[in-house]
């Protein structure tokens, strides 16, 4: 449409995340092309499961979490509360945050940028939507998706890590651990405190290859 | 305060009917724009008519309660909850009138390429109720506040002028309308017709 365009979230694609625990992505800024900041919802795959994961966002992003349908139980850092539909939650950076879904039907705006920096996408929701369409049996097509965003974004030691994770999941052993390598070569402590517990990463714990890299 | 209800934001009644409910405001956010309107009644305002053309800004209205006939470059489309309008072109004219009482709309919005400031708007409407009841004080806190953000902004120094000038500040109306018409000779010829500006009119230094 010229200059506008009217949607309705019942538009946006849903990508579920691994298991029923997880929440749903349903990408809005992808979906608009929205430049200004990150913006997505997300809905649960059951009552009580997760509609928004716990994190941190200890990279420095605030949000702003929207109640927009249902009734989700929020807990921001120690403190766990009642969210209807309308209730607004803010997330200073660092702050615990996860909600899980209390009615069915449960969506959550999530809007989030880095205060005092120009917006830039980042990886992470290409990642999202490749191991969904992965776990989907869309193997090819999210590879070629994953390579994709390894060329989008050269050099970051996310993109890397993920990528490794992918193929430890759905590829093949070796072309994991060459993008582990990378990511380990771009930011050896975070990949290693990341690695240590990643179930994503299991296949590849018993080569000798791991043993070389981390030792 | 890290949790509200949109039922429990401040409730600001604008002139042309809508009511802004603060979100950025009440939460300090810095990193985005974000707000929440209602109106009045249905058949009310509750998105103003306008563009943003000035400030460059994508914007995203997504009805959360309610229904809302939006109008957009002339085209009308009616949003129920879970409905959004996308605005990637800031120069279209842009607004909505509320189809049902307890209508609230959510409003995002950003200039893209570029880190987010808080809009000037924002400390005009926030002054609003206090100088509705001519609390001039507190009014002129409020513009103050930001100013101190965006020293050098003409339409919050102007807007400072018009609230010392009726709360009889007049040498601190007269020095701030004059900083406001050096940044922007434009609000020279708006102070000339504003009543605000009726008790320092006749001062020497008066733009002109």
């Amino acid at each position: 449409m010229n200059g506008y365009e009217i949607l309705s979230i019942d538009d946006l694609d849903r990508y579920p995340g691994s298991n029923d625990d997880a929440p749903v992505m349903l990408p809005l800024r992808r979906r608009l092309g929205f430049r200004p900041f990150g913006l997505n919802c997300w809905a649960a795959q059951r009552v009580g499961g997760h509609v928004i994961q716990r994190h941190f966002e200890r990279d420095g992003d605030e949000e702003l979490y929207v109640v927009v349908r249902g009734r989700a139980t929020f807990t921001l850092g120690e403190e766990t509360f009642d969210a209807p539909a309308g209730t607004l939650v803010h997330a200073p950076p660092g702050t615990l945050r996860e909600a899980v879904a209390a009615e069915d039907g449960t969506v959550v705006l999530a809007a989030g940028a880095k205060p005092g920096e120009a917006f830039d996408p980042a990886p992470w929701e290409e990642f999202a939507i490749a191991y969904s369409r992965a776990r989907s049996g869309e193997v090819d097509a999210a590879r070629a998706a994953v390579t994709d965003v390894l060329e989008r974004y050269p050099d970051t030691w996310q993109g890397e890590y993920n990528a490794a994770c992918f193929e430890a999941l759905y590829g093949d052993g070796d072309t994991a651990f060459a993008h582990l390598r990378r990511a380990h070569r771009l930011a050896p402590k975070d990949v290693a405190q990341f690695a240590e517990g990643d179930d994503d990463l299991a296949a590849l714990r018993g080569d000798r290859r791991w043993q070389e890299l981390f030792s | 305060m890290s949790v509200r209800h949109v039922d429990e934001l401040d409730r600001i009644e604008m002139e042309d009917g809508f009511v802004w409910r603060p979100i950025r405001r009440a939460f300090d956010i810095r990193a985005f724009g974000v707000n929440a309107y209602t109106a009045l009644e249905a058949g009310s305002q509750i998105v103003e008519e306008h563009t943003e053309s000035n400030l460059g800004h994508e914007e995203i209205y997504l009805v959360l309660r309610g229904r809302a006939r939006f109008t957009v470059d002339g085209n009308e489309h009616e949003l129920a909850p879970g409905q959004l309008v996308f605005l990637r072109d800031p120069a279209l004219k842009r607004g909505a009138i509320a189809l049902d009482d307890d209508t609230v709309v959510l409003a995002l919005g950003g200039k893209p390429g570029e880190p987010f400031t808080v809009s000037a708007w924002e400390a005009m409407f926030a002054a609003v109720p206090a100088a509705r009841e001519e609390h001039w004080d507190e009014a002129i806190r409020i513009h103050e506040e930001a100013l101190a953000e965006q020293p050098e902004h003409a339409a919050l120094l102007y807007n400072l002028a018009c609230m010392e000038a009726r709360g009889g500040r007049r040498l601190d109306a007269l020095l701030h309308l004059q900083r406001a018409v050096e940044l922007d000779p434009k609000w020279a010829e708006h102070a000339r017709a504003d009543s605000d500006f009726a008790s320092i009119r006749g001062e020497p230094g008066f733009p002109a």
